[in-house]
């Protein structure tokens, strides 16, 4: 029984490793990252002041919250609409056109990246907060687990609501979407997960710094300062703060959206 | 009956438009036009569509003979190779341990999924950083325990090692998402199987190879198509950690020692501006992920049930 507890924790040691000894370094005193000490001699905060300060995260802090939110927000909302009227409705085509959508999922999603540049380049959305949200939005993965999950509200409900007069968008808005709360939450955090650390479609649609999102931005930096190894850590220990605090608390929604995409395969 | 019937597909359709146009322009049309881009010769990153020059097949006649082409499949089927058995064994390792009554299960069940959801590109600049040669923290390990084969190159400056050492990060990231749905597994096999197996006098080994492996194939099967997509989707990983390199010289063509074709494409795409040699290899692409899914489907549906 010991035995089992001190192999879990050495894998999770293991696991963890690196994120403890980038925020180790990201207290050192700059030039000494490389010294023989583990721990820093004398810790600093010195190096996240900079990287706030001197260069220019907090903007691409702003960025990525703008784009990460509202992308979370309206991917949801689409998805929700659409996974609605595939469980709910009848209607021409119903399911081969959602055969069709859920297809595309074996799609490499580098492949999208070409042609989707040459769109946004088209369509003038170059250095723009909409290149980087609304070729996103369509959420197929989202369409699917919500519609497995409305698949589940018994459809007894729906009918009493159409006797009391309830039309669609009622329905929708009062009955299914508060009985579908977790799954909407788990696709929420999913998105936002997804775009926070969105990397190389961001870097593509924005060449303009004031544009970059946290991950460009890091991405930049280590271009410019390859020598600046504590700040690099600061700058790397900030960024994944925010999903690191949702992730402790929302845990279960994360592992439920998981296990239920995993499930259909 | 005829009105309500139309009102019926209308409203439907209200509600499935939003989605269904973004699908459409940015997921559906894509598809066509870059296959459209594929029989072009394009050399700009600005008004891609008025600057293509009709070439029919020869991007594809081109990458038939692009050795470098041909290495980069070698090198993603190299790292398939890899993150499959590695990522399949590390996620089933960390299920079976957690599978037991504990104190502080959810903790660690926190602790190796956490790294699952942070980014990429950043875990990818904290393992640079790591592997570094002479005073990387693992070199340093390693050479106080008198291994020294690492101090001048480091982990990603050997082409030996460099496939590898991207592939460990890759795999240590991602074991907390194939051990929460091994654990999911592991928790439907009811107890009775192993009682009655126990009655029949097996032990710990033979329960383990032959009861809870079998029982978790599907899993297993998912977890391979996984490392599969992961290795032809592999690009963030190589450009924070090793840009394609280091450099291997094979009969005085120089080729890099981790240049996967989601790198290549990347770069013919966005360094060296040919749009359309860079849509014929997403097309490549394509084909060997459907081969994978119609595999994946073929292996995957007669045997699911348990």
């Amino acid at each position: 029984m010991i035995l089992l507890y001190v192999a879990l924790t050495f894998a999770a040691f293991v696991v963890l490793f690196p994120f403890i000894w980038m925020i180790i370094t990201a207290f050192k005193q700059p030039g000494t990252e490389f010294s023989s000490q583990i721990l820093p001699s004398k810790p600093t905060l010195e190096n996240f002041k900079r990287v706030f300060t001197e260069f220019g995260f907090v903007r691409y802090f702003l960025n990525s919250t703008i784009v990460a939110v509202s992308s979370g927000v309206l991917a949801t909302l689409l998805a929700s609409l659409a996974a609605y009227a595939f469980t709910f409705k009848n209607f021409v085509f119903k399911e081969k056109m959602y055969g069709l959508i859920i297809a595309s999922m074996m799609v490499p999603g580098l492949m999208y990246v070409v042609p989707q540049f040459a769109i946004i380049n088209k369509l003038g959305w170059m250095n723009t907060y909409r290149a980087m949200i609304v070729p996103h939005l369509a959420n197929v993965f989202g369409l699917f687990l919500l519609r497995q999950y409305m698949g589940t509200i018994p459809k007894s409900l729906i009918d009493a609501a159409k006797m009391d007069g309830a039309n669609d968008l009622q329905i929708y808005g009062r009955i299914v979407i508060p009985l579908s709360l977790p799954i909407v939450a788990t696709l929420f955090l999913l998105t936002f997960q997804f775009h926070w650390s969105n990397f190389l479609w961001q870097l593509i649609v924005t060449n303009k710094e004031n544009l970059y999102t946290v991950p460009v931005g890091l991405a930049m930096f280590k271009q410019q300062h390859e020598e600046l190894y504590t700040l690099k850590m600061a700058a790397s220990a900030v960024s994944i703060v925010p999903i690191s605090l949702i992730f402790v608390f929302a845990q279960r929604y994360f592992i439920e959206g998981i296990t239920r995409g995993a499930v259909k395969e | 009956m005829r009105k309500s019937c139309l009102g019926e597909n209308l409203t439907a359709f209200l509600f499935i438009s939003p989605f269904l146009a973004i699908f459409v322009l940015f997921l559906g049309y894509p598809l066509i036009y870059s296959f459209y881009l594929s029989l072009n010769k394009v050399t700009t990153l600005v008004d891609v569509f008025n600057n293509l020059t009709f070439v029919g097949l020869d991007n594809f006649k081109t990458l038939f003979h692009d050795g470098l082409f041909g290495w980069s499949l070698l090198m993603t089927l190299y790292y398939a190779g890899l993150i499959v058995p590695l990522g399949i064994a590390s996620s089933l390792l960390l299920a079976v341990l957690l599978n037991n009554k504990l104190k502080f299960h959810s903790l660690f069940r926190t602790a190796f999924f956490l790294p699952y959801v942070l980014d990429l590109f950043v875990v990818g600049i904290v393992w640079t950083f790591i592997y570094s040669p002479h005073f990387g923290i693992l070199n340093r390990i390693l050479e106080a325990l008198n291994i020294r084969y690492f101090s001048e190159q480091g982990f990603l400056g050997n082409p030996l090692t460099a496939m590898p050492a991207v592939v460990l990060v890759n795999v240590l990231k991602g074991a907390g998402f194939g051990m929460v749905l091994y654990l999911a597994a592991l928790q439907n096999i009811p107890q009775s199987i192993y009682e009655s197996a126990e009655v029949d006098g097996a032990g710990w080994w033979q329960k383990l190879t032959k009861i809870t492996i079998p029982l978790l194939r599907p899993v297993t099967l998912f977890m391979v198509i996984v490392g599969v997509v992961a290795a032809l989707n592999a690009f963030v990983e190589i450009y924070a950690m090793t840009s394609g390199g280091p450099s291997v010289n094979i009969g005085g063509k120089a080729y890099g020692a981790t240049w996967v074709t989601g790198y290549y494409l990347f770069d013919t795409f966005y360094v060296r501006l040919k749009l359309g040699y860079a849509a014929a290899m997403s097309y490549v692409l394509l084909a060997i992920a459907v081969c994978v899914s119609l595999i994946n489907i073929r292996i995957l549906r007669p045997k699911t049930e348990y």
